[in-house]
């Protein structure tokens, strides 16, 4: 059996990366995936805070490819999650530490010892997303409804299908009440513009800052929309290809109201 | 839902910010797209100058190649002020 290499990617910085990298992992874990993830941004690492298991690093990727240790070394076992997975990234190396040979060389190993192995990418279009995406099998595109952020996801899109890649398209960050007052692209224009297959639509969640907080991947919290969401990509990822895609949607204001009025919700 | 129905029912859909940055999107990623260096269109502007020469005797300082927005679609544009036609191709 041969693992998937998932890359997940998105030009800008800051519209969800590393949220979705660590929410999918988790849930495909969950699922009963033997599960790495690797954080290939290297010299900014993130991926172990978010996971909250940075205080147990001892080695990191550079580590694994220049021969300072071996896999099962560098790789930091998630205690609340089974067969989940970590390798962190190197803090104090540049982005062009690693070569694409060397990746290359690496990815054949991991496609060995786990199922899914998602890279969690670089903002950028230089080496390290190069490292990211050379050994590759598919790329999930995150891109928040936003100017920038679309025109990135384009520039990433069109370099992964020149490497022969089709990627699919993660809309994060929606605020269905911007979205519904037209203050925000909607999932559809943002289809639209891009015209790559959707897999996932993920609201703006505040229960994903608390996760962030607590190192808890948003998946295990009760209540989150945004790891509901996360949850239901990795189950299309999984082979569920056919699962429908909930568009989030206004809360239903007369309950909230009548909440508020006898004193329930926030 | 029902504020954006309303707002289409009373003409005002076009003036939402989003529908703006819809159109400013699709316009900028035409020339991303292309990924087109200068040296390209340097070319294909020489190219195009040489093919019309056949024909028209055109003022080549005058001209310029665009791509511009017309609605949904983006065009290349040409646009050469044309002195005469020649002789030899009538
Ligand atoms: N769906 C969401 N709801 C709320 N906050 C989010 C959501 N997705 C990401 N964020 C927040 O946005 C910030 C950037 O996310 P991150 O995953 O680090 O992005 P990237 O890795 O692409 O730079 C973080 O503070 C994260 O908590
Ligand atoms: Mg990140």
């Amino acid at each position: 059996m041969k693992g998937k290499i998932i890359v997940i990617t998105s030009g800008k910085g800051g519209v969800g990366k590393t949220t979705a990298t660590a929410s999918i992992g988790s849930a495909l874990a969950l699922e009963g995936n033997r599960v790495l993830l690797v954080d290939m941004d290297i010299g900014l690492r993130n991926l172990d805070v978010v996971m909250g298991l940075e205080n147990r690093i001892v080695f990191n990727i550079v580590d694994i490819v220049k021969g300072k240790c071996k896999i099962g070394q560098a790789a930091i076992k998630d205690r609340r999650i089974d067969n989940l997975f970590l390798v962190p990234a190197s803090q104090s190396d540049n982005k062009d530490a690693i070569t694409p040979e060397e990746m290359i060389r690496l990815c054949e190993e991991l496609r060995e010892e786990f199922d899914f192995i998602l890279m969690d990418c670089p903002a950028g279009i230089e080496q390290g997303f190069e490292n990211a995406v050379v050994a590759a099998d598919e790329a999930v595109v995150i891109c928040a409804p936003e100017v920038s952020s679309i025109r990135d996801a384009d520039r990433i899109i069109g370099i992964l299908f020149s490497k022969s890649i089709t990627p699919k398209l993660v809309v994060n960050r929606i605020v269905p009440e911007m979205v519904e007052r037209g203050d925000m692209l909607s999932h559809e224009d943002v289809v639209d513009v891009l015209s790559i297959d959707l897999i996932g639509l993920v609201e703006m969640d505040d229960q994903v800052v608390v996760s962030t907080n607590m190192g808890t991947p948003t998946v295990l919290q009760k209540n989150s929309k945004a790891g509901d969401a996360f949850r239901r990509i990795a189950m299309r990822l999984n082979g569920n290809e056919d699962l429908p895609i909930v568009v989030p949607q206004v809360p239903n204001r007369f309950w909230k109201k009548l909440g508020l009025k006898i004193g329930l919700g926030k | 839902m029902l504020n954006g129905i309303f707002r289409k029912i009373i003409g005002k859909g076009d003036d939402s910010s989003k529908d703006v940055a819809k159109k400013r999107l699709k316009f900028a990623l035409v020339y991303d797209r292309l990924d087109v260096s200068d040296d390209v269109l340097e070319n294909l502007q020489r190219d195009i100058v040489e093919v019309i020469s056949r024909y028209f005797e055109i003022d080549k300082d005058g001209l310029s190649l665009d791509i511009r927005d017309s609605g949904d679609l983006s065009a290349l544009v040409l646009n050469t002020p044309i002195l005469s036609k020649r002789r030899d191709t009538s």
